[in-house]
C-alpha cells in the first residue's frame, strides 16, 4: 500500500464540501415515498431556463452536440440542467468500476476508505460539471462575444444546479428516499418526458410567422385540424412526420420498446431451492435475465457521451469547427441542422445514431455498423464485469443463501456457488445483450436517444420497483399511502 | 506417495490449505461497498452515497429548500436582466 | 485444437459462444404468460404515466414563468 492512492486526494477537500447527514433512525415508508417525490419534483422543476442567455438559440454558433445523449441523462438543453445527472453517474459508475477492477486501491472495509471514495466521487462529478459547463461557454454555444460577468453567471448557474442536483440524489441515496437517487430521479424524468411528448399541450413556436404547435404528438394530431398554417391532410401527416418536435411515429416505437422491456424483463432462471432448517420448505429463487438492469447501457452511453464531449471539445475549441483544419480533418466536424442540433461528420458520426432511419443509410452507412458494436460490446463487457464485483456475483449470492438458511435443491451447500457460476454471468450478459439490441434497433430507427431513455428508464423502473416493494412489506404495509393508493401490484 | 494411508500428515495438510485459502479470502479487499456488507451499488442499482462523511452536515429538508431557493434565485435574476432591458 | 489458426479463430469464436451461451439461457427461462403479461404491462403503464402526470404539472408551472420574464 506504498505510494500516493487517488482516494487520498479527497483528503484536504473532505471537510469543504456540503454533506448530507444520515438519518438516525429508519425513515418510515411514507416519508420516503414524499421524500423522493419531492427530490424528483425539485430536479424538474430546475429544468428552468438559464438566465442571461437569449432564448433563443439563433445567434450561438454552435448547436446542441449531444442532442442524442440527452434523454438517458435527464438532460434539457439550454436550461439549469444542461447536463443533466450525467456527471454524477459517470462518475459513481466509473470510479466504483476501477475500484471494483482493483485500478483504485479502496478498501471498502474502512470505514475511512469509504468515506474518502464517497468524497472523491463527488468531488469527481461537480468537478465535471465545471469542465463541461466552461467547454461549453468556450464553444459559443451560449453565443459568441459574452461579457466576463456573463461568463461568471453562465458557471453560478450551471454548477449551482449540479450541485444541488448531487444533493438531492444524495438526500435518496442516504436512505431518505428509496436507494438510487440518480435512478429514480432518471426514470421520473423520462416518464415526465413521456407524457410532455404524446399528451404535452404547451404551444411552442415552429416558424417565423409565429405560428405554434403543442409539444406532445397527439394533442398535435387534434390541433392539426384546425391549425391555420396546414391543410387538413398535411396537419395528419405532420403529425406523423415532423421531425422538430416529437411525432406519432417516433412515440408508438417508443411505446413498443418499453412493452418488450416489459416483456423481457420479466424473463427468469428459476431455481429450486430448499430451506436447511425446516423440511419441506420448497421454494424458487429466480435469477433474472435483467441481472444488470438498466446499468449496462448507462454505461455504454456514458462513454458514448465521454467521447462526444472530448471530441466536441478538441473540434470546436482546438479546430474552431473549420473543416480545413488538422483536428477536424482526423475528428469530422459539426453541422448545424434545423438551427437547434450540432451533427458531426465523418469519422465522429460513426459514434452517432442517425437522425433518420432511410437518411441515415444513404448519407452514413458506417455508423449503422460501428454505433451498434459500440453498444453492444461495451455494454456487454461491462455486464461481465459488473456482475463480478458489484455484490450480485455467484459468491456474495452463495454467501447471502448460506445466511438465509437455504440452498439449492439436490445440490451439495459447497457446490452453490459453482452452481450459480454457471448461470449469473450469462444472465447478465444475455441480458445486457438483448437490452443493447433493442436499444440499437430503436436508436436507429431515428429516436435521437428516446429509445434509450426508454430502455433504462422502464429497465431502472423495473430494478427500482423491486425494492420499493420490498420495503413496504419489510413495514409491513401499514401506510397512510396505500389507503389512498391502493395496494401497489407485487412482482 | 500415493501409498500413504488416509488421515495422518495429509489431512493435517490439507486442512492447512483450505484454512490459508480462507485467511486469504478474508484478506482480500472485497470489491465494492455491498461485498464488503456496507450497502452501496448492487447488480442492478447504482447507488453512491452510503457512509457519512465527515463535513459540512446538512440536514434533507434544507439542501431541499436550499434548492428551491437556488431556482428562485435564478427566476430572480431573470426578472432583473428583464427590468434593466438589457442582458447585464 | 485452434493452435495455428490462431486469433482470428479465436475472435470469432468469443461472440459465437456468447450467442450460444445466450440461446441456451433464454431456452431455459420462464417465460411470462398473457395474462401475467397484460397484468405487468397495465401497472407498469399506469405508473408510469401517473409519474408522467405529476412531473409534467410540474413543467407546466414553467410556462406561465416564462411567459412573465422572457
Amino acid at each position: 500500500m506504498a505510494g500516493l492512492r487517488l482516494i487520498d486526494l479527497a483528503k484536504p477537500i473532505f471537510t469543504l464540501l456540503p454533506e448530507v447527514e444520515v438519518p438516525f433512525e429508519k425513515i418510515p415508508f411514507d416519508d420516503k415515498v414524499v421524500y423522493t417525490i419531492f427530490s424528483a419534483l425539485i430536479y424538474l422543476f430546475a429544468q428552468f431556463p438559464l438566465a442571461g442567455v437569449k432564448k433563443d438559440a439563433a445567434d450561438a454558433t454552435i448547436k446542441d452536440p449531444i442532442y442524442f445523449l440527452r434523454g438517458v441523462f435527464a438532460a434539457e438543453p439550454r436550461t439549469l440542467l444542461e447536463f443533466g445527472i450525467f456527471p454524477i453517474v459517470s462518475s459513481g459508475l466509473i470510479l466504483q468500476l476501477l475500484a471494483g477492477l482493483k485500478v483504485i486501491k479502496v478498501n471498502f472495509k474502512l470505514q475511512r476508505d469509504r468515506e474518502l471514495f464517497q468524497t472523491l466521487t463527488k468531488v469527481f462529478s461537480l468537478l465535471q460539471y465545471f469542465l463541461l459547463t466552461n467547454i461549453f461557454i468556450a464553444s459559443g454555444y451560449y453565443g459568441v462575444d459574452l461579457t466576463w460577468v456573463h461568463i461568471f453567471l453562465l458557471n453560478v448557474q450551471l454548477n449551482g444546479a449540479g450541485l444541488f442536483a448531487s444533493l438531492l440524489t444524495e438526500v435518496i441515496d442516504k436512505g431518505f428516499g428509496f436507494t438510487s437517487g440518480p435512478m429514480i430521479i432518471n426514470t421520473i424524468v423520462i416518464a415526465t418526458n413521456l407524457v410532455a411528448d404524446t399528451l404535452g399541450v404547451n404551444q411552442i413556436s415552429v416558424d417565423a410567422e409565429g405560428n405554434t404547435e403543442p409539444q406532445g404528438a397527439l394533442i398535435n394530431l387534434f390541433q392539426g385540424f384546425r391549425a391555420k398554417h396546414k391543410t387538413f391532410l398535411g396537419g395528419i401527416v405532420s403529425a406523423f412526420d415532423r421531425d422538430y418536435l416529437p411525432n406519432l411515429s417516433t412515440m408508438a416505437i417508443v411505446l413498443c420498446i418499453g412493452i418488450i422491456v416489459c416483456y423481457l424483463q420479466s424473463f427468469r432462471l428459476e431455481l429450486p431451492i430448499r430451506s436447511t432448517k425446516a423440511r419441506g420448505m420448497n421454494n424458487v429463487y429466480p435469477v433474472r435475465l435483467f441481472h444488470i438492469g438498466c446499468l449496462s447501457i448507462t454505461f455504454s452511453y456514458v462513454l458514448l457521451f465521454s467521447i462526444h464531449i472530448v471530441a466536441f471539445a478538441a473540434i470546436v475549441l482546438v479546430g474552431k469547427n473549420n473543416p480545413s483544419s488538422l483536428v477536424c480533418k482526423v475528428l469530422g466536424h459539426y453541422e448545424m441542422v434545423n438551427n437547434i442540433l450540432a451533427v458531426p461528420t465523418f469519422p465522429l458520426s460513426m459514434l452517432t445514431p442517425p437522425r433518420s432511419l432511410i437518411g441515415g443509410i444513404l448519407s452514413a452507412p458506417l455508423s449503422f455498423i460501428v454505433y451498434p458494436l459500440f453498444v453492444l460490446t461495451t455494454g456487454v463487457w461491462f455486464a461481465y464485469r459488473w456482475q463480478a464485483i458489484s455484490g450480485g456475483s455467484a459468491r456474495d449470492l452463495a454467501l447471502d443463501f448460506k445466511e438465509q438458511g437455504i440452498t439449492l435443491t439436490g445440490r451439495r451447500e459447497q457446490n452453490i456457488a459453482k452452481e450459480l457460476e454457471k448461470v449469473i454471468p450469462s444472465a447478465s450478459t444475455t441480458g445486457a445483450g438483448l437490452l443493447a439490441l433493442l436499444t440499437i434497433a430503436g436508436e436507429l430507427l431515428g429516436l435521437k436517444g428516446k429509445a434509450a431513455g426508454m430502455v433504462v428508464g422502464v429497465a431502472g423502473g423495473f430494478s427500482l420497483l423491486e425494492i420499493i416493494s420490498m420495503d413496504y412489506q419489510q413495514t409491513g404495509g401499514d401506510s397512510a399511502l396505500s389507503g389512498v393508493l391502493g395496494t401497489p401490484t407485487n412482482f | 506417495m500415493s501409498s500413504t494411508p488416509p488421515g495422518g500428515q495429509r489431512t493435517l495438510q490439507k486442512r492447512r490449505q483450505a484454512q490459508t485459502a480462507k485467511d486469504k479470502q478474508a484478506k482480500q479487499t472485497p470489491t465494492s461497498a455491498r461485498t464488503a456488507g456496507h450497502g452501496g451499488s448492487s447488480n442492478s442499482i447504482l447507488k453512491i452515497y452510503t457512509d457519512e462523511a465527515n463535513g459540512l452536515r446538512v440536514d434533507p429538508l434544507v439542501v431541499l429548500f436550499l434548492a428551491v431557493g437556488f431556482i428562485f434565485s435564478v427566476v430572480a435574476l431573470h426578472v432583473i436582466s428583464k427590468v434593466t432591458g438589457k442582458l447585464f | 485444437m485452434a493452435g495455428e489458426k490462431g486469433s482470428e479463430k479465436q475472435l470469432l469464436d468469443t461472440p459465437l459462444e456468447f450467442i450460444r451461451d445466450g440461446n441456451q439461457f433464454l431456452k431455459k427461462c420462464k417465460k411470462p404468460d398473457t395474462k401475467e403479461y397484460f397484468k405487468i404491462i397495465r401497472a407498469v403503464g399506469i405508473g408510469f404515466i401517473a409519474v408522467g402526470l405529476i412531473g409534467y404539472a410540474i413543467k407546466l408551472i414553467h410556462i406561465p414563468i416564462r411567459y412573465v420574464i422572457v
